[in-house]
């Protein structure tokens, strides 16, 4: 079991779905903070959601004030530099672009892209993370609690 | 991670994290922990400042977001230093350089970038102790330069403690508005120092902008000095103000010298210069010294006319010290008020018909207080005119004030005749007032002696109000001193006497002063060292001796 959990995640970092941030953040998870990660994620998720939210009606709106799409998709970005989520981040990044621009055609475009990413990573994570607990505790070594 | 067993800080620094993204919060709250820190996370930058304003001491560190939407991150970062001087971090996934700047420029300690990883946050400590190591510095600064002003005796120690405090403003300056807010070390922030620069500057800005219109926006302004705030500014032309008026009530009261003041004050005035060096010393003048150090300024921005010329006006003052020991009573030195006693003293030792001894006798009350009756006797008692009684002259100055001191009997009236110690007080003493009315009480005292040599070593106090840590030194002391406090006229005036009682210091201000002074001088030659490497006035007398 574990060890289909650690392929998993294996493959998520090889499809470039994480990146070495999420091993960071794995790296603080401990008896503390048994879950951390996935408390994380779901914060992550969360917040990701509202914001997903909030330019979806920006964008809907037509108006296309790029300054507050901006202001947005920077928030979107940080967060999800924080928990390594990073073809998200990589579409945050050309969305942003895109804003630089004044290309809305592109930032419509690259925000679909965008929320594609993130569907499919919370996808696999949650996946992922429900394996890890059935698994047991992680499989980093840790003293038994 | 940590620190180490051995020391247990960094372990529990107390760090106020702001962020209004919750999933780097939480991130930042574990990293946090995970270096032992102690946590407190908000999202709103709002609450931050509220936690951080209900208690200053409960923090040692803010590490906070750029981007949020209640305030911007910047904004808190200067309120923050501002406010309470803790050591601010900026978090951002900005990665610009423009922001990195703008955070330097506000005050940020460091600018870290997201995602944060914990060998950055390990490392955030060395802020706070870097902080605490610069403010502890600048509190040793200002509790040396205090205590410098007491050794001021001799004139190498004069000179070197000048340079010192020179060093020691120029900090003070800069650190100044850095004091003023909490430490996260714990250390008390020192307060702002008023020292004779900065004090000049004020006075110059002052009289540029008229008394009545002299508001602490404007003065704060004109004087274009970095990290002062409006607040030390009116607090201190509240108190330059109070001064004033103390003199100007003295001086109504007594009356005498009124146009004998009016004299010394302009050639005090030109003394100004002189006031620099006198030594505030004994904090009793406070009052006095407030007018007197605006006096300084004013002497130092214009030295209108040379002293001479000034005495000029006033030579039928006492000054010519034939009366010496008159001449300050006349002085309505109300600020001196408490060296009149001392300075009485002085004076009556002083015999230098020179207001001066009396001065710095007086320098507490150079205006004439009325123990003093006048030290201008000249009583060679004291041989030191050195106030030191009221100022805290630790030196022998005191010795020679009590003498002084005790001497003068000069009784009220001498007083009175001797307008010109009081008077020169007066001149010495922007508010001219002061010599009137006090002339009568203890005219005496006031000139002075106070101011000279003896005040300077006396001195210490008063100028520890005024940081001026010039104390050339007793000899001149007790004139310096007092008349510094006195006014800022009187100082000039004493500084002058003061010089000549070194050498026959007031060479170059003031004619009838220099009569006054050699007088003194010579009665007082004792006073010595004049070491006038502090009084910069007296240097500027050119050594009347």
């Amino acid at each position: 079991m574990q060890r289909q959990v650690a392929l998993i995640k294996q493959s998520l970092f090889d499809q470039g779905y994480l990146d070495e941030q999420f091993m960071e953040l794995e790296e603080l998870q401990d008896d503390v903070n048994p879950n951390f990660v996935e408390e994380v994620s779901a914060l992550y998720f969360k917040d990701s959601a509202r914001l997903i939210n909030n330019i979806d009606q920006a964008l809907e709106r037509g108006s296309f004030d790029f300054n507050r799409l901006d202001s947005y998709m920077h928030q979107f970005k940080g967060s999800s530099t924080s928990i390594g989520a990073s073809k998200v981040k990589t579409e945050c990044t050309m969305f942003r672009e895109y804003c630089r621009a004044g290309n809305a055609e592109g930032c419509l475009r690259t925000f679909q892209q965008l929320k594609k990413e993130h569907a499919t990573l919370r996808k696999k994570l949650e996946h992922y993370f429900q394996l890890a607990r059935q698994a047991g505790p992680k499989e980093t070594a840790r003293r038994p609690k | 991670m940590t620190v180490g067993a051995l020391d247990q800080f960094p372990v529990g620094m107390r760090v106020l994290a702001v962020d209004d993204d919750q999933t780097c919060l939480r991130i930042l709250q574990t990293l946090l922990h995970r270096c032992q820190y102690h946590v407190t996370t908000t999202n709103q930058a709002q609450t931050a400042l509220e936690l951080l304003r209900e208690n200053k001491n409960k923090f040692d560190l803010v590490i906070s977001d750029v981007d949020m939407p209640d305030m911007d991150g910047f904004k808190l970062l200067e309120l923050v230093g501002l406010e309470m001087d803790l050591p601010v971090i900026m978090l951002s996934a900005h990665s610009d350089p423009k922001y990195v700047m703008k955070g330097v420029t506000h005050g940020a300690c460091d600018y870290l970038l997201k995602p944060v990883r914990i060998e950055e946050l390990k490392n955030i400590w060395q802020h706070v102790v870097r902080k605490g190591k610069l403010q502890k510095k600048k509190m040793k600064q200002i509790s040396v330069s205090n205590g410098e002003s007491s050794e001021y005796s001799d004139q190498n120690g004069v000179k070197a403690n000048r340079k010192r405090k020179d060093q020691y403003e120029e900090e003070e300056e800069e650190e100044e508005r850095g004091n003023e807010n909490d430490d996260p070390t714990a250390q008390k922030k020192p307060r702002v120092v008023w020292t004779p620069e900065l004090h000049k500057k004020f006075i110059g800005a002052v009289d540029l902008l008229g008394l009545e219109h002299a508001v602490p926006k404007k003065i704060l302004d004109l004087m274009n000095v970095d990290k002062l705030t409006r607040e030390n500014v009116a607090s201190h032309l509240q108190k330059f103000r109070a001064a004033l008026k103390k003199i100007q009530d003295d001086a109504n009261q007594q009356a005498n010298m009124a146009l004998a003041n009016s004299h010394y004050m302009r050639m005090g005035s030109l003394n100004g210069g002189f006031h620099h060096s006198i030594p505030y010393g004994s904090s009793q003048f406070h009052g006095g010294a407030a007018t007197m150090r605006h006096y300084r300024s004013n002497g130092a921005l214009g030295r209108r006319n040379s002293p001479a010329g000034m005495f000029q006006h006033t030579s039928s003052l006492p000054f010519s010290n034939n009366n010496g020991r008159n001449i300050l009573q006349g002085l309505p030195i109300s600020p001196l008020g408490e060296l009149q006693t001392n300075n009485n003293n002085n004076n009556n030792n002083n015999n230098r018909s020179t207001g001066f001894p009396s001065f710095s006798s007086q320098q507490s009350s150079l205006m004439v207080a009325p123990n003093n009756h006048l030290v201008l006797d000249g009583n060679p008692q004291s041989s030191s005119p050195g106030f030191s009684p009221h100022f805290e002259m630790n030196t022998p100055l005191d010795e020679h004030w009590s003498n002084a001191v005790s001497s003068t009997n000069i009784p009220q009236s001498n007083v009175h005749s001797k307008p010109d110690n009081l008077e020169w007080n007066l001149l010495c003493d922007s508010a001219s007032p002061l010599i009137d009315p006090n002339l009568d009480a203890n005219p005496t005292s006031l000139y002075g002696n106070t101011g000279f040599g003896s005040t300077n070593a006396a001195q210490p106090d008063f100028f520890d109000l005024l940081e001026m840590k010039q104390q050339p030194v007793n000899n001149s002391g007790p004139v310096t001193d007092a008349q510094l406090l006195s006014s800022s006229h009187l100082k000039e005036g004493l500084l002058m006497g003061q010089q000549k009682q070194q050498s026959g210091f007031m060479a170059s201000d003031a004619g009838s002063f220099d009569d006054i002074f050699n007088s003194m001088m010579t009665q007082e030659q004792s006073q010595t060292d004049f070491s006038g490497g502090d009084l910069g006035w007296l240097s500027t007398l050119g050594t009347c001796i």
